[in-house]
């Protein structure tokens, strides 16, 4: 009701602005299937999943300077509305937005969101894994979030990303997102979020930039035996990250510092730790890219907030091949070596990805 | 009989630099608030990036009603190739869910969107447009 409520009020407010406008749309859809396999495996858990379709559906419509964003997951083991967002376009370079949205201090997600074409690696970094999949940092928020992008020092691009928002709770499952199909009551806290960076161009993805977020996340279900266990987290995480990307090259390199506080009353358990992660991509003839990924970590082994994720991925390696075989398709070839908290395992993966309007 | 032919090919060459004058023109409806647009202006809007006259956002039209077209609009416009433009229009829906330019395959519909949209801008070929009232040249993107 409340919701609707606020669509009536700002199409009241945009309607002035938009008279004589269309209503404008779009749709695109993202699919994938991939087969997976593991081998050498002395871990017992992975996150592997050995078949795994996917459609990712995105529409945008605008009217004026309001739009309403979506996007919804359908996969053959979840069905997601990942992102719903009601935004507002103030200037060319801002926009505000209200609503479930990917939090911006994933240098990974905020630039291929679940875009799985668009990608060039089948999986994505440990640090930047969804909730679902056993990801250790919150990605989804439902809350406010402002996006800008302004010339600065003459040519150069400063891009600005400030979102707060309802943060997910943690329960011994995992990270569990606000649902906006299924809401439900449960006690949750605020997080904040930032990202800047600097580009040499309006149309380059190279660049620099700095992060910070303080996440509060509610603890459900860690009390046991009475009397011990954990009520919140309070999740720093402060990073840097960069990008050169040229015509045949892309480099990419990310170091997140993650301070989390476990807190029961007045006590407070803290384990800090760091991961970092560079990836490089050689386009070669023949709609053929290379891709190598070298994931790391420093301080996860006895960080008590990772001891709650098994799974998690403290040391990677990746290599892979994908040929974009026709337009907006492609086929891609992974081989991962990967030490979680528990093992080590290995695994190869081959994935038909594509892009449809 | 030699002049004769001299000035039959001078005349030939005068009416092809005649009708190889052409010019791709970027154009708004008549009454449309825009005034001018800066060439990395027309860039952006073109790439599916909001750009806002009064508030109220453009909507760019691509017009591939002529082969020939194509090429200019790549080359002139955008600035890049068909694939990295593809590229580019879906990293903009992904991320803010930007709108990607609307296509449009004839002169007819081109004529007729600019008639009934004030917020629309598009390229044309300047022959198509130079006598029409009801449409405004904004700039010259490109001439041979």
């Amino acid at each position: 009701m409340r919701v609707s409520r606020l669509l009536i009020v700002l199409c009241a407010l945009a309607a002035p602005l938009a008279r004589g406008d269309p209503l404008q749309h779009e749709f695109l859809l993202f699919t994938s299937a991939e087969f997976a396999g593991t081998f050498d495996r002395q871990a017992p858990e992975t996150q592997v999943v050995d078949e795994v379709l996917k459609a990712d559906m995105l529409f945008s419509l605008q009217h004026g300077p309001l739009k309403l964003f979506g996007e919804y997951l359908v996969s053959d083991h979840e069905g997601d509305l990942e992102r719903f967002q009601l935004g507002w376009q103030l200037s060319d370079d801002t926009i505000i937005w209200v609503g479930r949205y990917h939090q911006p201090t994933s240098v990974w997600n905020h630039d291929h969101h679940h875009g799985q074409y668009l990608q060039t690696s089948i999986t994505r970094p440990a640090i930047d894994e969804w909730e679902d999949l056993g990801g250790i940092l919150p990605q989804h928020f439902t809350g406010v979030l402002l996006e800008s992008s302004r010339p600065v020092l003459d040519a150069w691009q400063l891009r600005t990303a400030v979102g707060a928002g309802l943060a997910p709770q943690l329960n011994p499952e995992g990270l569990q997102t606000f649902n906006l199909l299924h809401p439900d009551s449960n006690r949750r806290q605020v997080g904040y979020q930032a990202r800047a960076s600097l580009h040499p161009g309006e149309f380059t993805e190279s660049g620099i930039g700095a992060l910070v977020a303080d996440d509060r996340l509610s603890a459900v279900g860690w009390n046991f035996p009475p009397g011990t266990g954990f009520d919140d987290v309070d999740l720093r995480l402060y990073g840097v990250f960069g990008t050169y990307a040229a015509a045949a090259w892309k480099l990419t390199a990310t170091v997140y510092y993650a301070d989390a506080r476990l807190e029961r009353h007045e006590s407070i358990a803290a384990s800090d730790f760091i991961v970092g992660c560079v990836q490089a991509e050689r386009r070669f003839g023949h709609e053929l890219t290379g891709f190598l990924r070298w994931e790391d970590s420093s301080g996860a082994g006895r960080s008590q907030y990772i001891k709650l994720f098994e799974e998690f991925a403290r040391l990677g390696h990746i290599a892979g091949l994908r040929w974009d075989f026709a337009e907006n398709q492609a086929l891609t070839l992974q081989l991962s070596d990967t030490h979680t908290l528990n093992g080590h395992f290995a695994d190869f993966r081959l994935q038909w990805s594509a892009a449809f309007f | 009989m030699r002049r004769a032919l001299l000035l039959t090919l001078l005349l030939v060459l005068c009416t092809q630099g005649v009708a190889g004058t052409q010019a791709v023109v970027l154009v708004v409806p008549a009454d449309s608030n825009v005034v001018d647009l800066e060439p990395v202006t027309v860039r952006k809007l073109f790439l599916g990036l909001p750009v806002l006259v009064n508030g109220v956002p453009l909507h760019p039209f691509r017009n591939r009603s002529d082969a020939q077209l194509d090429p200019i609009f790549l080359q002139q416009i955008v600035a890049m190739s068909q694939s990295a433009y593809d590229r580019q229009i879906l990293i903009g829906v992904n991320r803010q869910g930007w709108l990607r330019p609307v296509e449009l395959t004839t002169r007819a519909r081109v004529l007729a969107t600019l008639y009934s949209d004030p917020n629309a801008v598009t390229f044309m070929w300047l022959r198509d447009v130079e006598r029409n009232p009801k449409v405004r040249v904004i700039r010259v993107l490109w001439s041979d």
